[in-house]
């Protein structure tokens, strides 16, 4: 780095870590600077709350580059009970991946790239922060494909979603994540390296969905298929939300299965045109929606041999058919299917999007929308609802609506929204989508007594000291708990509608 | 793919930091901290939105950047990414950053003479010094309909000279009547551009056009990638107000010239493969004429790179890193240098006289047998 009047870029001080500082060399820092870099996620939270709540900035960061690496640097945190946050792409909402109480963050971004292809046995070994779209690529130039994928697969990573909940497109088809992993690296919280398969014990199914409190991923296998021959997409078109749901019911049980089906709703394209695309296919093609219109758009996409996708184009028309619905353009279709990784276009309406996801039997979907409106009412607030149909019987459906960050009293209120929706899943047997720091004030709501106390006991036998991914996914924060959360939330929620009924 | 930049407050509020640009950012892969990445940028843009001091530490990271422009292309909010880091660099520039860094020696040459180099501007004729056959009319002559531009790099870097030399003995083989602006030649305002001086640059431009008309000419050709960009679609931003010439990058023009059989390349049996230039490639939209021009070479076997046309692979050579951070660009060269390595080609043909640059420095310092030609050097050595 040529700097004409040489300066000192960061104060010299002992490192607070120097065993760290010394076996990963430039791959580790304890700058001001850089830290600083790692205290968010996706998720705007004003700074008063941030303050308020943990400590965001890490200590340290270390980018290890390997399982050995990672190993060292576990033992040494167990060793000396520092906090360590796993962060991979860093593409979820709820703090997944935000330090709430300093320590190290373990940017595993350095851990990249596909090991190996087993054709024999269709299965692919990776690198845990390998992104989705790096190993579609990879497969697909060999002639394969990966079976499902999350909708942000340009960024998010292998070993993200295995921690997450491993449901997206192709989930549908070849069911969720869990299903195809064969096998798992692992740092545990004490520093080994473990070979998690469907009969080690611990199980491989302990790590998944575990939000990256009980060890660090460091490599995959997967199953993996041919790549299909054909693709068909169908862009259809529904005019009331009960002939919606009875489209998507009947969809996600027919034969052949659908990869993937997307939906959304009148007000996302609303929104979608606020947000500046308006000059957009999807614009010019849809003449005549008007904003009341309730109208519904689904993104049907089958996939495999030429002939197993001239069966789906079939049993779609009878579908569309029966269900009152209207099929439109194919082009556009191609169209939509090719933004299917560009749902933040959105927040081009926003600046920022508050919302919440949440998973909800598919058969509560039209109750779901119907109080759903009876919120965007009394609020007087444009939600937008889309979600993806990702088992036969479940999908998950995300509601956002725009706000502004940087006004922050407006924003605080806008934020108490987000209860009121996932109170809208809850009440049709809905839970949130992911936990993290922030929906685990919903905990009991997202899982059964028993499941809780036994991913609880899990936490408490591999993590004793509580050092991995601490305040995620077992126990809100001492002001999340329920009961401030609910009486803050509800307060808001109400400030908030008198405020938008007098405006 | 329309996006938008609506200024830095607003789109700074509006990125998701979804990461998808990081993922492809050339900066980012080479040095993996989360602040070198275009996310992590945007962080620092933010920081400028609301007044915030910017350290040095966080003005290195906005010079780190080579504009390449594929984080522009992956962004699902449509940020103008790259117009948006123009937009922190003029930032910086209106606080004196560009005094602490050696871009002020490359700002200051700009400013004495009108080139990167600081050169004197007769030395822009030094690469006609040895051409093999004598060019009537090369410099300045009047009512010629075709004016080359042969840019600072490609006219003042010994390296790169072989460039000038080849387009235009390759036009004189064509019969194309043309002229250059010779040593009154200025550079086209890119580096300017990109150190977010736009003022000065607007200047330069207004300057440029006038020459130009004066000779009568009607078509601009560049061999540069970054000198067409700018007169095609910077200049009538400039300027406000369309130039009226017609901008033609050398690759359009010899495919042209091949398709009308002005030209006739002798048979090459060989195995090539093309590196996309950014400020071609993903900034301009120039994809296939280079590849006509190679498959038009009887018996060349044009193989793509792993990563290529809008998903090339940056070389590391753009935005004024060079000046600022060698040791990336080199980093970063030595990446595409891999996936050129991984084609079994016996050249790397780019039509950029700074992407070659760039590559050859790599495919040197990594002792490889691979040789790096620009395309008219190419095609010159087939005619
Ligand atoms: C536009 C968009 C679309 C999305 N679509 C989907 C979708 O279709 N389906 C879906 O399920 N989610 C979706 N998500 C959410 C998110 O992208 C996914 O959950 C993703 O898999 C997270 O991966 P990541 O690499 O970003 O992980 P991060 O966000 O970095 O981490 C997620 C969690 O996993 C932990 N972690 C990460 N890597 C490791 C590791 N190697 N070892 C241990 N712990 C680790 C972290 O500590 C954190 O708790 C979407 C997000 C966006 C922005
Ligand atoms: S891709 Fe665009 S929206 Fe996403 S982090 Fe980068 S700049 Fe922000
Ligand atoms: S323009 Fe290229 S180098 Fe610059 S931030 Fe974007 S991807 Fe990185």
């Amino acid at each position: 780095m040529q700097l004409i009047e040489e300066t000192r870029m960061s104060q010299i001080a002992p490192p607070r870590f120097p065993k760290l500082a010394a076996s990963l060399g430039e791959r580790y820092t304890e700058s001001d600077f850089e830290r600083a870099f790692y205290r968010r996620d996706l998720a705007s939270v004003p700074r008063v709350l941030e303050a308020m709540l943990a400590r965001t900035t890490p200590h340290a960061v270390a980018r290890p580059q390997n399982a050995e690496e990672v190993a060292a640097l576990v033992q040494y945190a167990h060793a000396h009970h520092i906090p360590i946050t796993p962060r991979a792409a860093a593409t979820t909402v709820y703090w997944n991946s935000v330090p709430t109480r300093g320590g190290i963050v373990v940017d595993l971004n350095a851990l990249r790239g596909v090991v190996s292809i087993d054709e024999e046995h269709l299965t692919a070994t990776v690198q845990s922060a390998t992104r989705w779209s790096e190993l579609e690529t990879a497969l697909n130039r060999r002639g394969y494909a990966t079976l499902s994928y999350p909708s942000s697969a340009p960024s998010a990573t292998i070993g993200g979603w295995v921690n997450m909940e491993g449901h997206g497109i192709g989930s549908l088809k070849y069911g969720a994540l869990t299903q195809q992993l064969q096998r798992l690296e692992i740092v545990l919280p004490n520093g080994e390296i473990f070979q998690a398969t469907p009969e080690s014990n611990p199980l491989l199914s302990w790590f998944v969905r575990a939000e990256g409190t009980l060890g660090i991923v460091t490599e995959i296998e997967l199953a993996i298929r041919a790549k299909p021959e054909a693709i068909g997409n169908h862009w259809l078109a529904f005019s009331d939300v009960t002939a919606l749901q009875r489209a998507l019911v009947a969809l996600a049980t027919a034969t052949p299965t659908p990869y993937s089906i997307h939906f959304s709703d009148a007000a996302h394209l609303r929104l979608l045109r606020d947000a500046g695309f308006e000059t957009c296919q999807v614009f010019r093609n849809l003449t005549g929606l008007e904003p009341d219109t309730p109208q519904f758009q689904v993104l049907v996409t089958f996939d495999g041999s030429a002939q197993q996708v001239a069966a789906g184009a079939q049993t779609l028309k009878e579908v569309v058919a029966r269900c009152a619905g209207e099929t439109l353009d194919a082009s556009l279709a191609n169209l939509e299917w090719m933004e299917r990784f560009a749902s933040l276009r959105l927040k081009r309406a926003g600046p920022t999007l508050l919302g919440a996801e949440a998973w909800l039997p598919l058969n509560k979907l039209a109750d779901y929308a119907a109080d759903l409106a009876r919120l965007t009412g009394a609020q007087r607030v444009p939600i937008a609802t889309y979600g993806a149909v990702v088992t036969p019987t479940m999908t998950t459906v995300m509601s956002v609506f725009p706000s502004d960050e940087s006004r922050t009293i407006n924003y605080i209120l806008d934020l108490s929204l987000t209860k009121k929706i996932y109170d809208v899943a809850f009440r049709h047997g809905g839970r949130p989508y992911g936990i993290g720091f922030w929906n685990a004030p919903y905990l009991h709501r997202a899982f059964a007594s028993r499941e809780l106390a036994e991913r609880i006991a899990r936490k408490r036998q591999l993590d004793p000291l509580n050092i991995m991914n601490p305040d995620k996914a077992y126990k809100p924060a001492f002001l999340l708990s329920p009961i401030f959360f609910d009486l803050g939330m509800d307060t808001l929620a109400l400030a908030r509608r008198a405020w938008s009924a007098n405006r | 793919m329309n996006s938008f930049n609506t200024g830095i407050d607003h789109e700074t509020l509006v990125c998701a930091r979804c990461g998808y640009c990081q993922a492809v950012c050339p900066v980012y892969a080479a040095l993996g901290w989360e602040s070198t990445g275009p996310r992590g940028r945007i962080a620092i843009a933010r920081q400028a939105a609301r007044g915030a001091p910017l350290s040095l530490d966080h003005e290195r990271r906005v010079y780190q950047c080579t504009l390449c422009g594929h984080c522009r292309e992956v962004c699902p909010t449509r940020i103008d990414t790259c117009d948006l880091w123009l937009d922190l660099r003029g930032h910086l520039a209106a606080k004196g950053s560009i005094a602490r860094w050696q871009l002020r020696v490359v700002r200051d040459n700009l400013l004495a003479q009108r080139n990167i180099t600081g050169d004197v501007p007769e030395n822009r004729l030094l690469w006609q010094q040895n051409l093999e056959t004598e060019i009537p009319g090369l410099n300045l002559q009047p009512n010629t309909r075709v004016v080359y531009f042969v840019g600072c790099v490609a006219g003042l870097y010994p390296q790169t000279q072989g460039i000038p030399q080849a387009l235009s003995q390759i036009l004189a083989q064509a019969q194309i009547s043309f002229t250059t602006l010779g040593s009154a030649e200025e550079c086209c305002g890119f580096p300017l551009l990109g150190m977010g001086l736009e003022d000065i640059a607007a200047d330069l431009a207004r300057r440029k056009v006038a020459r130009v008309k004066e000779i009568g000419a009607s078509v601009l050709v560049a061999a540069c990638p970054s000198c067409y960009h700018t007169w095609r679609d910077v200049y009538p931003h400039l300027l406000g107000e369309p130039h009226g010439l017609q901008i033609k990058h050398a690759s359009e023009f010899l495919a042209d010239l091949l398709t009308e059989q002005r030209l006739n390349p002798q048979p090459q049996e060989t195995r090539v493969t093309y590196h996309d230039p950014c400020d071609l490639g993903r900034n301009s939209g120039i994809y296939d004429p280079p590849r006509q021009v190679l498959n038009a070479i009887p018996g060349l076997e044009l193989v793509e790179m792993a990563e290529h046309r809008e998903h090339a692979l940056c070389c590391g050579g753009g935005g004024n890193m060079e000046v600022v951070d060698p040791d990336l660009v080199a980093a970063i060269a030595r990446r595409r240098l891999a996936q050129a390595l991984e084609t079994g080609a016996s050249f790397l043909v780019t039509p950029c006289q700074q992407c070659k640059r760039t590559l050859a420095n790599a495919a040197r310092a990594e002792r490889t047998r691979l040789k790096v030609f620009d395309l008219n050097e190419f095609v010159w050595r087939t005619l």
